[in-house]
C-alpha cells in the first residue's frame, strides 16, 4: 500500500483512504452543444494512457474528500507531485523528462 | 549416543522429553526441537516423496529454503495445515504430522513407479504430451495429474481458528534476527527510533545458533534488545512481502508451536508495517551440489548438518562424508567432529583448499579426496555410500557412509529486496549475485549483503561425471524434481531466457521458489548456452515469500467479521416478525413477511393485495439521500439532473433523473425542495455513494464556482413508506402540524411537521401507484416511529411488505429500477422517459451524448411490457426474446425480459423487457425460447394497473 | 462444501454494545464504550468567516484539527460534535451549509494505555504521532470513521449508524 501525499491535508496518508479519478485536465467543454461528435468522443472517451509520467485525478474520498491531481510513473507507481484541483500541471514534471 | 542423539551440546533442553508421531509412529525429542531434527534423532531418513516421480527425499536443510520435507500438521480436525517445513516446526508435546503425496505408504509408493520411467518424463513432458484431444484435458489428464503430482491436501472443513491482524509503524524495521540485524536493530533504538525487529524462527540468533563460539555475544546482544523500550521484537513472523514506500507484510504464528491444548486465542496474526528504512538481515543460503544421487535421503547441506548437531545436539549419521566446492564445508566438518560426529571423508572438487583447512582436516583424521567429485550414492531411502572419482571421470573407489553433506557456497538472500525492486549485481567471484542500489530506503547487512567469513570456494554447474549428464540422477530443484538434464533439454529446445526455462522445467516454482535451486540453474544454462549468466536473466522474485495462510491473510475478517452487513433500524423488528432478508448493495433488506408456512410467492400476494385495497408499511430507509444546500442549489441540480429544476417551488417534490456523461442512465430518485436554498434527494439503495460521489466531482472540479454544499443523510433518516388507499387514516391522528388532506397536501409534495411527537419530512410519494407517504424521521426514532404507525394501522389490516412486494407493485405500474430493467445502456428515450428530459435546458450531464446519431437510431431497445398467452406462464428474468423462434441457429436476438412477476393485483404473470422497436411492436407476438419450450408473449406498454394514475391522486 | 454465504449473513446478529467492553491488546489494558450523545453538525463553507461569524464561534483551522468540538475534515468543511440539546444553527440564504446529522452516526469511546494498539489493528493511520487535538476522517478496514484524539490515551470514533454494530465488535474482537 503506497502513501499519497494530500495537497489539502497537507501530509502523506494511506492509499486505502483514496479513489482513483482518471486522467487530468480534461475539462468539460463549456458548451457541449457547440462540440462535434468527434470532438464529445475526444473529451468522453479518448485518454492518453501512458506509460510514465501520467497526470491524474485522485479523491481522498475518506479523508478531506477532495478531488486533487496527482503525476504518477505508470511504471514503477512512484508519485512525482500532487497539487490542488484548478493548479496548472507542475512545469517541471514533463512528460518524458521526470522531474527536471 | 541414543540413536542419532548426541550425549550433549546442542540448545535442545534434555530434561523435557517430547512424544509425537509421525505417519503414526510414536517419536521421542526434546523441547527446542523441530520435527526434522527430532525426527533425525530417531534415525529417520525418509520425510516425504518428490512431486513428478515420488521419489524418496529426506531432509536437505533445517532452514526456510527446505525442499523436500514438506509435512501435514494435523491439529485435530479442519485443523490440517498441509506442505509445512519439517525444520519449521517446533515440536510440542503430541505433535501429529503426516508424509505427503504418497500412497499407500511412504516406505512402498505406488507411484513411485514414475521414477522408474523418470526418462519418459522430460522437461515439458506435460506440455508435450496432454495436449490432444483438448477435451481429455479436463476429464482425464488433469485429474489424474493431480491426483499423482500433489503436494499436501487442503482442508475441506471450516477453519475454525481466528486470525489477528494489526498496523504498525516504525522509523526502522529490521527483518532477520541474527547477530547482524540484532545489532542493527539496537544501533537504531539508540538513536531514539522506533524499532520492529521479525524473526521467522522461535529463538532469535540466525545462524549464531549453529556456532556455540557466538552464544555469549547472543545472549548479550538479545538481552540489550529486550531492556530497550522501543524495540518490538516479533519471533515466529515470517516477512513474506515487500511493498511500496517499505510497506511490509507479515505473519505471526502465535500458537502452532505449542500444544492444541494450550493453544488459545488467534492462531496467526497479519503485521502490516509501515517502516521508515527497512533493514534486511536474511542472511545466505547454503547451496546445493548438482551430482549424480544428490537427492538420496541423508544427502543434504553442509549447514544442515551443522546446525543439526551443534544447535541440536543431533548427528545427520555416523559416517559423514562432505562434498565440498567451499571452504565452508570445511569448516562444517571440523565444527562436526568437535561435537562428536564422525566425518570419514571430504571430497572437494577443487585441487587447492587452504592450508589451514586442510591441515586440521588431517589433523582430525579425515580422509581427503582433492580435485575429486561424487559419481554415485548408493541407497534408495537412505545413504548407504558414495562412489568418488579423481576428476570425476578418473579411477573411482567407493566410500561407506551414511551421510553426505553438500557445500556448495553461498546465496545471499535477496528475495525481500528484490520484491522491492532493489538492483542486483552478479558477483563473479562468488557465483551469486548480491544486493546493489535500493528503490526504496533499505539496506542490506550481514551476509545478505556477503558480508559473511564463509572464507571462498569454486563455483561449479553439474560436478564431473563419466555419465552423461542425461543419465544421472542429478537434481537442481528437488522440490520439482528438475535435473541438470531437464535444464540442458529445454535450452537445447530453444529455450533462452531463464524465465522461459522456469516455465518449461517448472524449476523454482512452488513453495520453494527457487530458494536452493536459482543459481545452480542459472549456472547449468549458463554453461550449455556458452553465454555468461548475467544474460540468461533472473526470474522475478514475487511475494509471498512463503506459503501463507489464507487465515492470516484474511486477519480479522471472518465470520460475523467477514464483512459490514448494514442494517437499518427496522431490521430488529422484521427479524422479530420473521420476514426472509435478501441483501441489497451492502445492506440486508427484509424480502417478505411469510405468515403460517406461506412461500414467497404466497405471502407476496397477500402482501400486493394489502397495499392495493388498504395498506402497507415499508422500510424505505436504505435509499439513498443528500441533503443539497446553498443558494446555487437549484442551479447545481439543474446541471446535474435531465430534468429542469428552478421552478419547482419549495415544498414541492420531482422525478429526477441522472445520466452518465456518456447518456446512459444511472440513478433515479425523487427528490423534494426544502426551502430556496435547501433540496433533499434521494438515489437508488445501491447507488448512493456513486451518485455522491459523481456529484461531488462535478461540483469540486468543473463547477467550482457554485455556492452549493453536498452532505450524505442516508444514515440520518429512517424512511418508513406507508402505501395504500387508507395511508392517510393511519396516520391522521399521528401528525401534527400539517394538513393532510388531498388538496393541502397533494400528490409529489413534502411538508414538514410531526409524526408521534417525532418531527418529520414527509413526502408525499408513491412507488406503488397507490396514494402513499414516505415518512422521513431521524434514525434514532425510526423504530419508535414505526411501531406507531403499525400500531395506528391495525384497524386497516396494515401489513408489513418487503423488497419482492414492492418490486411487484412497481411493475404493475412499469416503474423501472435502475440496474435492473437498465444496464448501463440504456437512455432515457429507450426507457420511455423523454418526458423526464428537459427539453429547453441547454446543457445537463448527459445532454450532448443524447444528440449522437447512435442513441436516436432505429432499432435500439426500447422499454415495454409483456403479457405471456397464458397468464400463469412467468417469464425468466434475462431471457431472450425473439421474432422467430424457427430461425435457423443463431436465432437473431431483438432483446431481453428484464423483470418478471405473478401480479396477484391482475390475476395473472406480468413481464417488462428491452426490444428493439418496441413501442413500434407493441401488439404484436414475439416469442421466448427455452431450453424446453418457446414461450409466446404479447408485447404492451410498460403499465399494466390504473394508467390513468388516478389512485395516486385520492 | 464450504457455504460462503452464512458467514457475511453472520454479521446480522451483530449488535452494538451498549456498556464499556474491557481488557487489554497487547498487554496494555483499553476501554472500547458508547460515547455520551451529541448534536452532529455537518458545516460546510468555503470562506471560513462568513461561517465563522453564522455560528458565531471561531473554527479550528488546519485541516484534520478541531477546536471546543468542531473539527475541520477538509478545505471547506467542519463537523461538530455539540453537546446533547445544543440547537442546529437556522441559516440560509448564505452562501454556506449546514446540516444536521445528529442520528447519522453513533460515537465510541475508546480509551486506555491500549488506545493506540486496540485502533491500529485496523486503521492505517500512524496514531502514535496523532495527538490531542487532531481530528480527520480516515478507515477502520473498510469501514470510513471519523477518528478524533481528545486526550492522550483517549480517541473519539464517529462511524455510521449501520456500520456501528460491525465497527465496535471488530475493534472489541482485539480487546481481550
Amino acid at each position: 500500500m503506497i502513501l499519497i501525499h494530500c495537497p489539502y491535508c497537507e501530509e502523506d496518508r494511506p492509499e486505502v483512504e483514496f479513489t482513483y479519478g482518471g486522467e487530468a485536465h480534461i475539462a468539460r467543454p463549456l458548451d457541449p452543444s457547440a462540440l462535434t461528435d468527434s470532438e464529445w468522443e475526444g473529451y468522453l472517451y479518448i485518454r492518453s494512457n501512458t506509460r510514465g509520467l501520467h497526470a491524474e485525478r485522485w479523491r481522498h474520498a475518506h479523508g478531506c474528500a477532495r478531488f486533487f491531481n496527482a503525476v504518477r510513473d505508470t511504471v514503477s507507481d512512484r508519485f512525482e507531485v500532487t497539487y490542488k484541483t484548478g493548479e496548472a500541471r507542475p512545469a517541471k514534471i514533463t512528460q518524458t523528462g521526470g522531474a527536471a | 549416543m541414543s540413536g542419532y542423539r548426541l550425549s550433549s551440546g546442542g540448545r535442545v533442553d534434555r530434561s523435557r522429553a517430547l512424544s509425537f508421531s509421525f505417519d503414526g509412529a510414536g517419536y521421542q525429542g526434546f523441547a527446542g526441537d523441530t520435527l526434522a531434527s527430532a525426527l533425525v534423532a530417531s534415525g529417520v531418513t525418509l520425510f516425504g516423496r518428490s512431486f513428478k516421480y515420488h521419489r524418496p527425499r529426506g531432509l536437505l536443510a533445517t532452514g526456510v529454503e527446505e525442499p523436500n520435507a514438506l509435512v501435514s500438521v494435523d491439529r485435530g480436525p479442519a485443523r490440517v495445515t498441509p506442505n509445512v517445513r519439517a525444520p519449521q516446526v517446533s515440536l510440542h508435546e503430541g505433535l501429529v504430522a503426516e508424509s505427503q503425496n504418497r500412497w499407500p505408504s511412504l516406505k512402498f509408493d505406488v507411484v513411485s513407479i514414475n521414477d522408474r520411467f523418470s526418462a519418459l518424463f522430460p522437461a515439458g513432458f506435460y506440455n508435450k504430451t496432454f495436449m490432444w484431444p483438448r477435451s481429455a484435458w479436463e476429464k482425464l489428464y488433469e485429474p489424474v495429474i493431480r491426483r499423482l503430482a500433489g503436494l499436501g491436501d487442503s482442508p475441506v472443513t471450516r477453519d475454525p481458528d481466528h486470525y489477528d491482524a494489526t498496523y504498525a509503524h516504525c522509523e526502522v524495521l529490521v527483518v532477520g534476527g541474527g547477530i547482524a540485524g540484532i545489532e542493527a536493530a539496537l544501533e537504531a533504538a539508540k538513536m531514539g527510533s522506533r524499532v520492529i525487529l521479525i524473526d521467522e524462527q522461535d529463538e532469535l540468533g540466525g545462524a549464531a545458533l549453529a556456532d556455540p563460539a557466538l552464544w555469549s555475544t547472543l545472549d548479550a546482544l538479545t538481552a540489550q534488545l529486550f531492556a530497550a523500550d522501543n524495540i518490538t521484537v516479533l519471533t515466529r513472523t515470517t516477512a513474506f512481502g515487500y511493498y511500496h514506500q517499505n510497506f511490509v507484510g507479515a505473519s505471526q504464528q502465535l500458537t502452532d508451536h505449542l500444544a492444541p491444548s494450550e493453544a488459545q486465542g488467534p492462531r496467526e496474526k497479519l503485521w502490516r508495517i509501515r517502516a521508515g528504512e527497512v533493514v534486511l538481515a536474511q542472511g545466505a543460503i547454503e547451496r546445493p551440489l548438482v551430482f549424480n544421487g544428490n537427492d538420496v535421503p541423508g544427502v543434504m547441506l553442509a549447514s544442515a548438518g551443522r546446525t543439526l548437531a551443534l544447535r541440536y545436539g543431533v548427528a545427520v549419521g555416523r559416517a559423514v562424508v562432505i562434498m565440498a566446492a567451499h571452504d565452508s564445508g570445511w569448516r562444517d566438518a571440523l565444527a562436526l567432529i568437535e561435537a562428536g560426529v564422525h566425518v570419514a571423508a571430504i571430497v572437494d572438487i577443487r585441487t587447492v583448499v587452504p592450508a589451514d583447512l586442510a591441515d586440521a582436516a588431517r589433523a582430525a583424521g579425515i580422509a581427503l579426496h582433492l580435485g575429486s567429485a561424487i559419481t554415485a550414492v548408493a541407497g534408495r531411502h537412505a545413504v548407504k555410500g558414495v562412489t568418488v572419482a579423481a576428476g570425476g571421470t578418473g579411477p573411482a573407489h567407493k566410500i561407506a557412509c551414511d551421510a553426505v553433506l553438500m557445500a556448495g557456497g553461498w546465496t545471499p538472500s535477496v528475495h525481500l529486496w528484490s520484491q522491492a525492486k532493489g538492483s542486483l549485481v552478479w558477483n563473479e567471484a562468488w557465483g551469486t549475485y548480491l544486493p546493489g542500489k535500493p528503490q526504496e530506503k533499505c539496506r542490506v547487512v550481514g551476509a545478505g549483503a556477503g558480508a559473511w567469513h564463509f572464507g571462498s570456494g569454486a563455483i561449479t554447474s553439474v560436478l564431473p561425471n563419466s555419465l552423461p549428464v542425461s543419465r544421472q540422477k542429478a537434481f537442481v530443484d528437488f522440490q520439482n524434481d528438475v535435473k541438470a538434464r531437464d535444464i540442458q533439454l529445454a535450452v537445447q529446445e530453444g529455450f533462452r531466457s531463464i524465465e522461459h526455462i522456469k516455465r518449461y522445467t517448472t524449476n523454482g516454482m512452488a513453495t520453494d521458489q527457487g530458494k536452493t535451486s536459482n543459481l545452480n540453474a542459472l549456472q547449468i544454462a549458463s554453461g550449455v548456452l556458452g553465454r555468461p549468466v548475467t544474460e540468461i536473466g533472473l526470474t522475478t522474485f514475487r511475494p509471498p515469500y512463503t506459503p501463507q495462510t489464507f487465515g492470516a491473510l484474511m486477519g480479522h475478517h471472518k465470520d460475523a467479521l467477514f464483512q459490514p452487513v448494514r442494517k437499518s433500524v427496522i431490521d430488529d423488528w422484521a427479524t422479530a416478525q420473521g420476514a426472509v432478508f435478501e441483501n441489497v448493495a451492502n445492506w440486508r433488506r427484509a424480502r417478505y413477511f411469510p405468515k403460517g408456512g406461506e412461500d414467497m410467492d404466497a405471502a407476496v400476494a397477500r402482501e400486493c393485495r394489502a397495499v392495493r385495497q388498504s395498506v402497507g408499511i415499508f422500510d424505505a430507509s436504505t435509499l439513498g439521500k443528500i441533503e443539497v444546500v446553498g443558494p446555487d442549489a437549484a442551479e447545481f441540480l439543474n446541471r446535474m439532473y435531465t430534468n429542469p429544476w428552478k421552478a419547482l417551488q419549495p415544498g414541492r417534490c420531482r422525478y429526477g433523473l441522472l445520466l452518465r456523461e456518456d447518456g446512459f442512465i444511472t440513478d433515479d430518485g425523487v427528490s423534494a425542495r426544502m426551502a430556496d436554498d435547501r433540496f433533499h434527494l434521494t438515489t437508488t439503495t445501491g447507488g448512493a455513494p456513486r451518485v455522491l460521489g459523481m456529484m461531488e466531482d462535478y461540483l469540486q472540479t468543473e463547477w467550482s464556482d457554485l455556492d452549493v454544499w453536498l452532505t450524505s443523510t442516508t444514515e440520518q433518516w429512517a424512511v418508513i413508506a406507508l402505501q395504500g388507499p387508507r395511508a392517510r387514516d393511519v396516520i391522521a391522528s399521528l401528525v401534527g402540524g400539517i394538513d393532510l388532506s388531498p388538496e393541502a397536501f397533494p400528490h409529489m409534495a413534502v411538508r414538514e411537521g410531526t409524526i408521534a411527537g417525532v418531527p418529520t419530512r414527509l413526502f408525499r410519494v408513491s412507488f406503488t401507484g397507490e396514494l402513499g407517504f414516505e415518512i422521513n424521521v431521524p434514525a434514532s426514532e425510526g423504530r419508535k416511529v414505526w411501531e406507531a404507525i403499525f400500531d395506528a394501522g391495525q384497524p386497516y389490516g396494515i401489513t408489513p411488505y418487503g423488497t419482492e412486494t414492492m418490486h411487484v407493485l412497481r411493475a404493475e405500474k412499469g416503474f423501472i429500477i435502475v440496474g435492473q430493467d437498465t444496464d448501463g445502456t440504456m437512455t432515457p428515450g429507450d426507457m420511455g422517459l423523454d418526458w423526464a428530459v428537459g427539453k429547453k435546458k441547454p446543457d445537463f450531464v448527459g445532454k450532448r451524448s443524447l444528440a449522437r446519431p447512435e442513441m436516436t437510431r432505429k432499432g435500439r431497445k426500447q422499454f415495454i411490457g409483456l403479457l405471456t398467452e397464458d397468464p400463469q406462464e412467468l417469464l425468466e428474468e434475462g431471457a431472450q426474446v425473439v421474432t422467430n423462434p424457427d430461425a435457423p441457429i443463431p436465432v437473431p436476438m431483438i432483446g431481453h425480459v428484464t423483470s418478471s412477476y405473478h401480479s396477484a393485483t391482475l390475476g395473472r404473470t406480468i413481464a417488462l423487457a428491452v426490444i428493439a422497436d418496441g413501442r413500434a411492436r407493441i401488439g404484436e407476438t414475439i416469442f421466448v425460447p427455452m431450453a424446453d419450450k418457446v414461450i409466446r408473449a404479447k408485447v404492451t406498454a410498460p403499465m399494466f394497473y390504473d394508467p390513468e394514475g388516478s389512485r395516486l391522486n385520492d | 462444501m464450504i457455504e460462503i454465504a452464512p458467514l457475511a449473513i453472520g454479521a446480522t446478529d451483530l449488535a452494538t454494545g451498549t456498556a464499556p467492553h474491557t481488557g487489554a491488546v497487547n498487554g496494555l489494558s483499553v476501554s472500547l464504550s458508547p460515547a455520551e450523545p451529541r448534536v452532529r453538525l455537518s458545516l460546510r463553507a468555503k470562506d471560513v468567516g462568513v461561517l465563522s461569524a453564522a455560528l458565531g464561534r471561531a473554527l479550528p483551522e488546519r485541516i484534520g484539527t478541531q477546536l471546543d468540538g468542531i473539527a475541520r475534515l477538509g478545505p471547506d468543511e467542519w463537523h461538530a460534535l455539540l453537546p446533547e440539546g445544543s440547537p442546529v444553527p437556522a441559516v440560509s440564504g448564505q452562501p454556506l451549509s449546514v446540516v444536521d446529522v445528529t442520528a447519522r452516526s453513533v460515537g465510541f469511546t475508546v480509551e486506555g494505555p491500549g488506545a493506540v494498539a486496540a485502533l491500529i489493528r485496523g486503521c492505517p493511520l500512524d496514531l502514535a504521532n496523532f495527538a490531542p487535538g487532531r481530528a480527520t476522517r480516515t478507515v477502520f478496514e473498510t469501514v470510513e470513521i471519523q477518528l478524533w484524539a481528545m486526550a492522550p490515551d483517549r480517541f473519539h470514533v464517529e462511524v455510521w449508524r449501520s456500520f456501528a454494530p460491525w465497527l465496535w465488535h471488530s475493534i472489541a474482537d482485539g480487546i481481550v
